[in-house]
């Protein structure tokens, strides 16, 4: 390509040491911790999902909490009622949601900007109706209990450490699958549409099919990690899927900035440790993050990494100075 | 440049085109035919309906009657990204890029539109893409760089290199040397002559009369949503109606 390339891949080289010492954090850790951070990885594919709708597309969906449960009840049913093994749970809960999304985005999104977001909120109603409602499929306020564990040739995940490192392999190939992504010409036109629609429209996108499929693909990361979360709790209940739980994905995407989707795992990170670790002024929490979003949008509207970014732009600009920059074709 | 009336179909083909807003209107019975590999200079006082003319033609806004035929197809009520994939390419009069990326994928984007639509028949994209960017002297612009940090006048010559990398048949081009310096204006000409190559018909609107004269093989004259004059330009300029509603007035200021 004519990107310009430096020899060493220090980029690559630092994403991987990262990865490595982020192997080590649960050992040692306390299982509830351990499980508090498996969580916040579950909660991370959410967001991404976020990212992907908002970041890239430019559309607003408060719906992606109900999607996550969506995901879970598909891989509760299929696990306890039709006895199906963990692995084949899992690809039908995220083709199952990501179709689900694609088929609602199809009618929604013939709707524009904020009406699809209002839609969206209606779904989210919907759907946390139907969890709270429909007991023969979802099990009703007694939600499930009991859904078996991640299990795959004879391996089962039945230890935090072990259930680890199966939600950081999902984690690790939705990441690589949104550098895909970013790159492709399908990311171009979800970028498209965010810019500027009719530009794209006169640029060969179609606008309907394009969010169409970002919905889908948001589907598809919701519908993971709610078929983890079904395996990793073993436990459901209609009370996660919640309205509120999509607002603070979106809180997360606004926190780490939408300018690439490294942003959501700075996001999901500092919001899911902050509610642990001040779990005293739980009671404040929503406070604190209304009044810090609404900071964060006045002084750094394109999230903590956009801040990140204008910083190491600024810095690599000075260190240029000096020399004429030779970057060619 | 090319001969100005051809033999043959036209490519683009306007009949009878209406469109009013409200009571106002913005086309009236507007018949205009885009031959292949000529430039159409489209001029008209502010608020002739230019740009609205090139906004049924993309399918922007819906005509009220009158039809659009494009390589021998009614394309009057298809959507704007269909008649983008049949080969209908423009620009804004403010360009219109994706502001949040990369020069890169601001011009991949019309690469993308070319293979969408399997019209990437050429061996090398990557040397169409320098080609045409070292025609506007920023062929050694880091492609990385974020296009909003851009000036004005490159902005609009990546949106022109856009349109022409998603190899179109017709590239409406809206006001592209407005604002522009006299250097980049002649980058803007050089674009039109290598679309003029590639026998892409090429609408230009434009109100510096000095460039419409130069490049046009013919000139239609819109007032009031109303043709008033078609010509080349020579005749253009000796038409009376024309210089009453448009030419004599910007010449005296």
């Amino acid at each position: 390509m004519m990107r310009t390339r430096s020899k060493f891949p220090f980029k690559a080289a630092a994403i991987m040491a990262a990865l490595a010492l982020y192997t080590m954090v649960p050992f040692g850790m306390s299982s509830y911790m351990q499980r508090v951070i498996n969580v916040m990885m579950i909660t991370f594919l959410c967001v991404l999902s976020v990212y992907v709708l908002l970041g890239m597309c430019g559309q607003n969906s408060f719906a992606q909490a109900g999607l996550w449960g969506v995901g879970a009840y598909i891989t509760a049913n299929l696990t306890m009622k039709l006895g199906m093994g963990s692995l084949p749970a899992f690809l039908l809960s995220t083709l199952g949601t990501a179709l689900l999304a694609f088929l609602l985005g199809f009618f929604f999104f013939r709707l524009r900007q904020y009406y699809f977001t209002f839609a969206s909120v209606g779904l989210m109603t919907i759907l946390n109706g139907l969890f709270m409602n429909w007991e023969p499929v979802t099990g009703g306020a007694m939600g499930y209990k009991d859904i078996a564990v991640f299990s795959i040739f004879g391996f089962s995940a039945n230890t935090e450490i072990s259930k680890f490192f199966v939600i950081l392999l999902v984690c690790i190939i939705a990441g690589l699958m949104m550098r895909l992504l970013s790159k492709s010409s399908l990311g171009r036109s979800f970028m498209a549409i965010r810019d500027d629609e009719m530009a794209a429209n006169c640029m060969g996108v179609n606008s309907l099919l394009t969010k169409s499929i970002a919905f889908a693909i948001s589907g598809a990361l919701c519908g993971a990690a709610g078929s983890l979360y079904a395996s990793l709790s073993g436990y459901l209940s209609y009370q996660s899927f919640t309205f509120q739980q999509s607002t603070m994905y979106m809180i997360m995407v606004m926190l780490g900035g939408t300018y690439s989707w490294t942003g959501s795992i700075i996001g999901t990170m500092i919001i899911s440790l902050l509610q642990e670790f001040v779990r005293p002024l739980q009671n404040f929490m929503l406070l604190i993050y209304g009044v810090g979003i609404m900071a964060m949008m006045v002084f750094q509207p394109e999230g903590l990494l956009g801040g990140g970014k204008a910083l190491y732009d600024y810095i690599s600009k000075r260190r240029k100075a000096g020399s004429v920059a030779e970057t060619g074709l | 440049m090319t001969i100005s009336q051809k033999d043959g179909k036209p490519v683009l083909s306007l009949k009878q085109v209406s469109k009013n807003f409200g009571g106002v209107v913005a086309a009236k019975n507007v018949d205009l035919d885009f031959f292949g590999g000529e430039i159409v200079g489209l001029i008209g006082p502010n608020g002739a309906g230019k740009s609205t003319l090139v906004n049924l033609i993309t399918g922007i806004y819906s005509v009220d009657s009158g039809t659009i035929t494009f390589k021998g197809k009614d394309i009057t009520r298809l959507p704007t990204y269909q008649r983008a994939r049949m080969g209908i390419a423009r620009t804004f009069q403010h360009p219109r890029l994706l502001d949040r990326c990369s020069l890169f994928d601001n011009i991949m984007l019309g690469v993308d539109l070319a293979r969408k639509t399997g019209r990437v028949l050429k061996q090398d994209i990557q040397s169409d893409m320098k080609a045409l960017l070292r025609q506007c002297n920023m062929d050694g612009m880091a492609l990385e760089g974020m296009i909003s940090q851009l000036p004005y006048g490159q902005q609009k010559l990546i949106e022109i290199i856009r349109a022409i990398l998603g190899e179109p048949d017709v590239l409406l081009l809206d006001e592209p040397a407005a604002g522009l310096n006299s250097s980049e204006t002649r980058y803007i000409v050089s674009l039109m002559e290598i679309a003029v190559k590639q026998n892409i018909s090429v609408l230009l609107i434009e109100h510096s009369m000095d460039l419409v004269m130069e490049v046009c093989d013919r000139l239609t004259v819109l007032n009031f949503g109303y043709q008033i004059a078609n010509g080349s330009p020579s005749e253009i300029q000796e038409n009376q109606a024309v210089i009453d509603a448009y030419l004599g007035s910007s010449r005296a200021c």
